[in-house]
């Protein structure tokens, strides 16, 4: 199975993309459980920041938010404090991988090992699709 | 369930009530800054940051800290520490040019606009250096800035261009002061601002004129394997590279190339293409000092308490066309250069 994974963002705003080919059966156990895993935290995320939004707008750590906790426990803490972390990141690279018919989008500072271990594995093994700007 | 901390009034407006000096108005200008007191420790900053007396030259010299990390090549932060303020140069150019970097963005702000660091409050300067293994990126975290050695094929080390330095540091002073959201137009305009007072540190220290100057942001950071100058062009986005591995810059120079798309967090990097030759169009029609004239205007545009933090193009465009006018007047030929600019690029009609 293909799994192709674009990252744009970063400071220079170029997007490159990687890919790879992975047997079907790796696919399965290991690549698309993380991909679903990764969507409904962002679902989380967005439902807590879209919650939260309406109190104090962008103003607050977005991290506390994701942590799974509702938006009403979470927007007392997070008023309170300084905006710091992932939601004032600037010049970060966005990861998109797509999985078959299944894509995630992953921020950078998200990305946990088992990621970075396939990006490592497409950019070394992979072919390079040119950035030819955005898709 | 949610906290609604100050009613209707939206923070934005409230910066802008907190900033009025109008005696008239002191009663709803300290109201408003009381209420920022509840909303939020960094609005409270904003907040009076905007009410402090502008202090200029040798009144706040030597307030400038630095401290640089080094990360050795981990992608942890914050690293360990190489180089404090005051003390000699390491050896290191990644250490050395960002200790160099972040003096010459300070001076900019402090010696021109009589800012105080980017929070107006003095706020130590901290980047990590060596962050990575073949890391291709420079970023700002909220707190620092963070630099990559590049993977030595495509790019080299970020710190090896001054406007990538100011680039950065001037994400920190966006933070404290507009807030501008990472996300469309507002984030166009958010990265706008890091490229034109990024330059604008680069011309101010090489003495360099609008129309002698190259306009260029990352100039110096590709290895010579690739077809490119630079990372952007104020002066002609969509030109700064063409490469086989790379593709062409993908920046548009007018709204009539805006760039839809759901990358980059909706093009943050391509469209800010747009008010970059804005800035350029109105600095290069007026000459001289570009960081004294458009840069001025700018910058007290940023301050105006105007520009809310999902501020579009045209919102942009007409705070800064009311900067120019507030401080040259409504006929200056500053005031027609900013208009004439934002109408080329087809932001304002």
């Amino acid at each position: 199975m293909r799994i192709e994974i674009t990252r744009s963002g970063g400071f220079g705003g170029i997007t490159r993309t990687w890919s790879l080919e992975v047997s079907r059966t790796e696919a399965e156990q290991r690549w698309l459980p993380l991909a679903e895993a990764e969507a409904g935290a962002a679902t989380d995320a967005r439902r807590a920041d879209a919650g939260r939004a309406d109190a104090t707008g962008p103003l607050v750590d977005r991290a506390q938010t994701a942590s799974g906790a509702g938006p009403g426990e979470a927007a007392a803490p997070a008023s309170r404090t300084p905006e710091r972390g992932p939601g004032q990141q600037r010049d970060r690279f966005t990861y998109r991988i797509s999985i078959g018919y299944t894509e995630v989008t992953v921020s950078e500072g998200r990305l946990d090992e088992s990621w970075r271990e396939l990006i490592e594995r497409a950019r070394a093994e992979g072919t390079d699709g040119a950035g030819h700007g955005p898709p | 369930m949610q906290r609604i901390h100050c009613g209707i009034v939206p923070p934005h407006l409230l910066t802008r009530l907190a900033a009025l000096q109008d005696p008239r108005l002191s009663g709803a200008s300290s109201a408003a800054r009381h209420a920022l007191l509840e909303l939020d420790p960094v609005l409270r900053e904003r907040s009076e940051a905007l009410r402090a007396p502008v202090r200029r030259g040798s009144a706040i010299a030597g307030s400038l800290t630095r401290r640089i990390h080094d990360a050795g090549g981990r992608e942890e932060l914050p690293g360990e520490v190489v180089r404090a303020e005051g003390a000699p140069a390491t050896g290191d150019v990644a250490a050395d040019e960002a200790y160099d970097g972040l003096g010459s963005t300070y001076r900019l702000f402090s010696e021109e606009y009589g800012r105080s660091s980017i929070d107006g409050a003095g706020k130590r300067l901290d980047a990590t250096v060596h962050y990575g293994s073949n890391y291709d990126n420079a970023f700002w975290d909220g707190e620092r800035m963070v630099f990559g050695d590049g993977d030595g094929e495509i790019f080299g080390r970020f710190t090896a261009s001054l406007t990538v330095i100011s680039h950065e540091l001037t994400h920190g002073f966006t933070q404290y002061s507009t807030n501008l959201e990472y996300q469309g137009q507002s984030g166009a305009l958010n990265e706008s601002l890091s490229d034109v007072f990024g330059v604008l540190v680069e011309q101010r220290d090489l003495g360099q004129d609008a129309a002698s100057a190259a306009w260029l942001v990352g100039a110096g950071i590709f290895t010579p394997s690739v077809r490119g100058e630079a990372l952007r062009s104020l002066k002609a986005p969509g030109t700064a590279y063409d490469d086989d591995v790379l593709g062409k810059d993908p920046q548009p120079a007018t709204m009539a190339d805006y760039v839809e798309t759901t990358s980059d967090n909706g093009g943050v990097h391509i469209n800010s293409g747009i008010p970059n030759h804005a800035f350029y169009l109105a600095a290069t029609a007026l000459g001289g000092e570009a960081w004294t004239g458009v840069g001025r205007v700018w910058y007290d545009a940023v301050l105006s308490g105007t520009i809310p933090p999902d501020c579009d193009f045209p919102t942009f465009a007409q705070a800064t066309q009311d900067a120019a006018g507030r401080r040259f007047g409504v006929d200056s030929r500053e005031a027609g250069a900013v208009a004439e600019a934002w109408t080329r690029v087809g932001v304002l009609r």
